[in-house]
């Protein structure tokens, strides 16, 4: 199904995209004023509007000039039918977000499916949820998963080797490269974390249909994606806030007005209003810390975003499903795992940044915010700096700031008025090598550069991870701190020059690349891979360190197993350069 | 950040060079205070919700209606004087106890009433009940108010990913095996490299890197040897307090240390004097005494330690015997500076009027309370607003000034 309609979709890129072949591009980037070589300038473009050149690339985009290159990034519109027949071998990418609940749940759950299904007793549950078990545990857990399978059931961990095997194949071989860019950008921007174990298991589904579809498109649909879906509403308890004892209701009770919820040990737990969604909207998503909002304006969002919650599990969903039609008229939504429980919306009338929201309105509370906050101008401006700190310096100048949140606010709220912006502004070509690689980063590029290709993922996300930024775990909805002082440490760096090494070696499993078949001598292999892994760069002071080493006689035909070629190799990913984009 | 980047650097050079000559002279002058041994506060995340009732019983009250099957008495427990008594797992800790090094407090933990491990410990990490979104840990705030010059070891965790304690501006090392911190196989033609690239952040990180390099080789993390026939358990933290132990005495420039303890949730057949708590116990306790006897005269000075986890368990046992997510706990506080052999805190008894939420110990004292005083009064960290943005509250006297 999916091939068919892919072939159509390339069908229809390529016939799209051949006029613009003839137009005149509508985007001016100056780096000819900037002093660089249109070589150096492809270079710098692949290095921030995509995870790297690959070999050749820097000649290609040259080719086909680079404002069509950025035109063609912009409008993600290459076909990409390598890579999808690739992702077709990911089974979780197909199912919707409803599928991908029932076939990878929680572990928790699947016990009480086991329970249910008279597979173990009662007694054996939580036992078998503890960590370290031995023995006849161990043969029983055994027994657990073996019903699971056949039952259809997938463990979560092997979607979340889905979820991190998709972004790396992504990132290194999709032609929309600047729209795996941004997916990125947004994920960590709206950060949700695997470490969580309620919002792990809707991960994939976040990424996939809240922030990459929206990656290149309008910042109030991110919001209104990420607003509703499971994945944040768990991991920033919106799911569990509800209208504080006393407060009017959009649909006044007949459900018990308070939510309540299992304990433990069996007592039940009201709950109220939960400021944390609200407050990291305010802070994090939109208007910033220093965004000139008060405590008050927290509380209120809050209450305006009450009973946005998710579609319950088990038997209570199919309950909410019969009652939807008339539910519908009371004020209550569905949609997928999205639900909006009227009984549980505060509707007194509310006051957010000064904005009036009338009294007795339900979902549309929440909706007014998201076009408030989407459109404010202290949006404009964080979003605006931390647009420019990815794609330009860690220190962006205010004046950038200033021109990219006035473009921001000009188009309505748009990415990529803001993308072209940054792309055509003299800071962007004046920052070359000023970035600091992220681990993804560096490992995305140097198997771009190499020319490889990721079989099997394993390794290379272990290494990612071991250079600081294990995929999807940043703990705090801050998302990873996109600052050079925060990518390198001591630990870091060692692990940085280590990858290097040991990809060239061959010894990081899974990725294939050919380096020996292609060069003949030492100096050769020095000046192909230099000119190859760093174009566009001044090679002389790296050349100039590097020939002494290569010159030695005394250098022995394999160093720890690597062929001299190969250390060549290493040692350029490992070097500062190569950390840089 | 610049300038501070610069007089760090100035003092952490000088730390590689001690004793190298001149150089070190007019560096050593630059510094705030003479580099190597420094105040060192180890911390010990007890995951998964540590049930200080089983830990530290109080003798007095209806425990053994609420928890028939896990009640243990004062034959089993061990004297800790007063009104309670100790779990006998946690042996290898009486004698650091009677020597008033060891000092517990009751009835501890946040005041919010999550009973989600994840928030919980989140909050407990950020130092911010309550708030998601601070971005910093506490133990990286705690880095930063020192003001002192950076090493690449000021602030280590022996954990295999950074923990959300560290989580910060300050450079933070986390790392299972010190042994993986070894040159790579180029590793002369990347200082090389490193040494003339113009920006700044490798620059600098690769000289601390290299310079760390030869502080603490390979061959000297293989070689170490625990002093005073202390023995560590074959146990992840019993190897985490045996690494950190060496970098006390290396003097490498350690002031933070973190660590954790796994396996404290213990929802089902918790056991008394043997069973999954006990277990967990006795690695706690054998861990910590090993790493105290290794630390030896030399160093204890200049070591604090501390458990915390991120709640307690509830009063009664379940259908299971084990006691599922409460509020309250206890923790431990190792130090020759400690007001040793007290139980600290107001601990509120168990009547059924007392409970939080009608099951829980309560929380009488904030962690805050307590984690100021140990990264006041050891660290000398003054400012107790920045280190918990948003709290007020006192600090928990429990050492001597």
């Amino acid at each position: 199904m999916r091939a068919a309609v892919l072939t159509l979709t390339a069908i229809l890129a390529i016939a799209f995209s051949l006029p613009a072949v003839e137009r005149q591009p509508s985007i001016h980037l100056p780096w000819k004023e900037a002093g660089l070589t249109e070589r150096e300038a492809a270079a710098h473009l692949l290095n921030r509007f995509a995870y790297g050149p690959r070999p050749g690339e820097v000649e290609a985009v040259v080719k086909m000039g680079l404002d069509r290159w950025l035109e063609h990034q912009l409008a993600a519109d290459l076909p990409d039918r390598e890579l999808e027949r690739r992702l077709d071998r990911l089974p979780a990418l197909d199912m919707s977000a409803s599928e991908i609940a029932r076939t990878y749940p929680p572990p928790g759950l699947l016990l009480m499916e086991a329970r249910r299904a008279g597979v173990i007793r009662e007694g054996d549950m939580k036992e078998l949820e503890n960590v370290e078990e031995e023995g006849d545990k161990k043969e029983r857990r055994r027994e657990v998963l073996r019903w699971a399978e056949q039952q259809g059931y997938r463990s979560q961990r092997e979607l979340a080797g889905q979820l991190m095997t998709q972004k790396l194949w992504r990132a290194v071989e999709s032609e929309n490269q600047l729209a795996e860019v941004m997916t990125d950008f947004w994920f960590n921007h709206f950060n949700v974390s695997m470490t969580d174990n309620q919002s792990r298991g809707h991960l994939l589904s976040y990424e996939r249909d809240a922030i990459r579809p929206n990656s290149l498109g309008e910042v109030r649909d991110l919001l209104g994606a990420t607003a509703r879906h499971p994945a944040m509403l768990l991991y920033l308890d919106n799911a569990q806030s509800t209208a504080s004892e006393g407060a009017p209701t959009t649909f006044e009770r007949r459900i018990p007005r308070r939510r309540e919820m299992e304990e433990p040990a069996g007592r039940v737990r009201p709950t109220g209003l939960n400021e944390n969604y609200a407050r990291e909207l305010l802070e994090l998503h939109t208007l910033g810390v220093d965004g000139g909002y008060s405590q008050q304006d927290v509380i209120e969002v809050a209450r305006a975003f009450t009973g946005w919650t998710i579609m319950p599990p088990g038997p209570r969903r199919e309950m909410i499903e019969r009652r939807m039609t008339g539910a519908r008229r009371a004020g209550f939504q569905q949609e997928g795992e999205f639900l909006f429980r009227a009984d549980a919306h505060d509707s007194g009338a509310k006051t957010v940044l000064g904005r009036k929201l009338p009294a007795g309105r339900g979902i549309e509370d929440g909706e007014a915010v998201l076009d408030l906050l989407a459109i404010h101008p202290a949006t404009a401006k964080h979003l605006a700096t931390k647009l420019a700190v990815r794609f330009v310096s860690d220190e962006p100048s205010p004046a950038l700031v200033d021109r990219l949140a006035a473009v921001y606010l000009k188009s309505g709220g748009q990415v990529k008025p803001v993308l072209q912006a940054i792309a055509e502004s003299p800071e962007f070509w004046g920052s070359v090598g000023d970035k600091i690689k992220s681990p993804f980063e560096l490992a995305a590029s140097a198997v771009r550069g190499l020319g490889g290709d990721v079989k099997e993922p394993r390794e290379t996300l272990r290494w990612i991870a071991d250079m600081g930024q294990k995929l999807y775990a940043y703990q705090a909805p801050t998302g990873y701190p996109d600052r050079a002082e925060a990518w390198v440490n001591t630990g870091s760096l060692v692990n940085r020059m280590n990858f290097g090494l040991q990809l060239a070696a061959g010894r990081v499993r899974g990725v294939d690349f050919d380096l020996k078949s292609e060069t003949a001598s030492r100096d050769e292999a020095l000046r192909t891979y230099a000119e190859r892994l760093l174009p566009g760069r001044d090679l002389k002071p790296a050349l100039a360190l590097l020939q002494p080493m290569i010159d030695d006689p005394g250098l022995p035909k394999k160093v720890e197993g690597a062929t001299p070629v190969e250390q060549v190799v290493g040692v350029i990913l490992g070097s500062p350069e190569f950390q840089r984009r | 950040m610049f300038t501070r980047r610069l007089f760090l650097k100035a003092g952490g050079v000088a730390l590689f060079t001690l004793g190298a000559g001149p150089q070190f002279l007019t560096r050593a002058a630059l510094a705030a205070q003479p580099p190597g041994r420094r105040k060192v506060l180890v911390t010990i995340f007890q995951r998964g919700a540590m049930d200080g009732l089983m830990a530290v019983t109080p003798l007095s009250g209806d425990l053994r209606a609420l928890r028939p099957r896990l009640v243990m008495g004062a034959k089993e427990l061990l004297d800790l004087g007063a009104e309670f008594g100790l779990h006998p797992a946690f042996g290898p800790l009486l004698p650091l106890w009677k020597e008033k090094r060891l000092g517990i407090v009751h009835a501890v933990g946040s005041p919010d009433s999550t009973r989600s491990h994840f928030d919980a410990q989140d909050y407990m990490e950020t130092g911010t009940p309550g708030r998601k979104g601070t971005p910093s840990g506490w133990l990286n705030r705690a880095v930063g108010l020192l003001g002192h010059e950076g090493t690449p070891f000021q602030a280590v965790s022996m954990t295999a990913a950074l923990p959300r304690s560290l989580y910060g501006d300050e450079p933070a090392l986390a790392v299972t095996d010190l042994a993986d911190f070894k040159a790579p196989a180029a590793g002369q033609s990347f200082e090389a490299l490193y040494k003339q690239t113009s920006q700044k952040v490798l620059h600098d990180t690769a000289d601390d890197t290299f310079q760390a390099m030869q502080m603490l080789t390979p061959e000297k993390v293989a070689r170490y040897r625990p002093a005073n026939g202390a023995e560590y358990p074959a146990t992840p933290l019993g190897q985490a307090l045996r690494q950190i132990a060496l970098l006390v005495k290396s003097d490498v420039g350690l002031e933070v240390a973190f660590a954790e303890s796994g396996g404290w949730d213990t929802h089902v057949q918790q056991g008394t004097v043997n069973g999954s708590f006990a277990r967990q116990a006795r690695d706690l306790a054998g861990s910590i005494h090993a790493f105290w006897t290794d630390l030896g005269t030399g160093y204890q000075d200049d070591v604090l330690l501390t458990t915390m986890t991120e709640f307690g368990r509830t009063v009664r046992e379940n259908g299971s015997g084990g006691t599922d997510h409460g509020h309250g706990s206890c923790l431990f506080v190792l130090g020759n500076q400690v007001e040793g052999g007290r139980v600290h805190g107001d601990f509120p008894g168990l009547a059924s009027g007392m409970l939080y939420e009608g099951r829980d110990l309560p929380v009488t004292t904030d962690f805050r309370a307590v984690f100021c005083e140990l990264a006041g009064k050891h660290l000398g960290i003054k400012d107790d607003g920045r280190l918990f943005p948003g709290w007020a509250g006192k600090r928990l006297p429990l050492l001597r000034a």
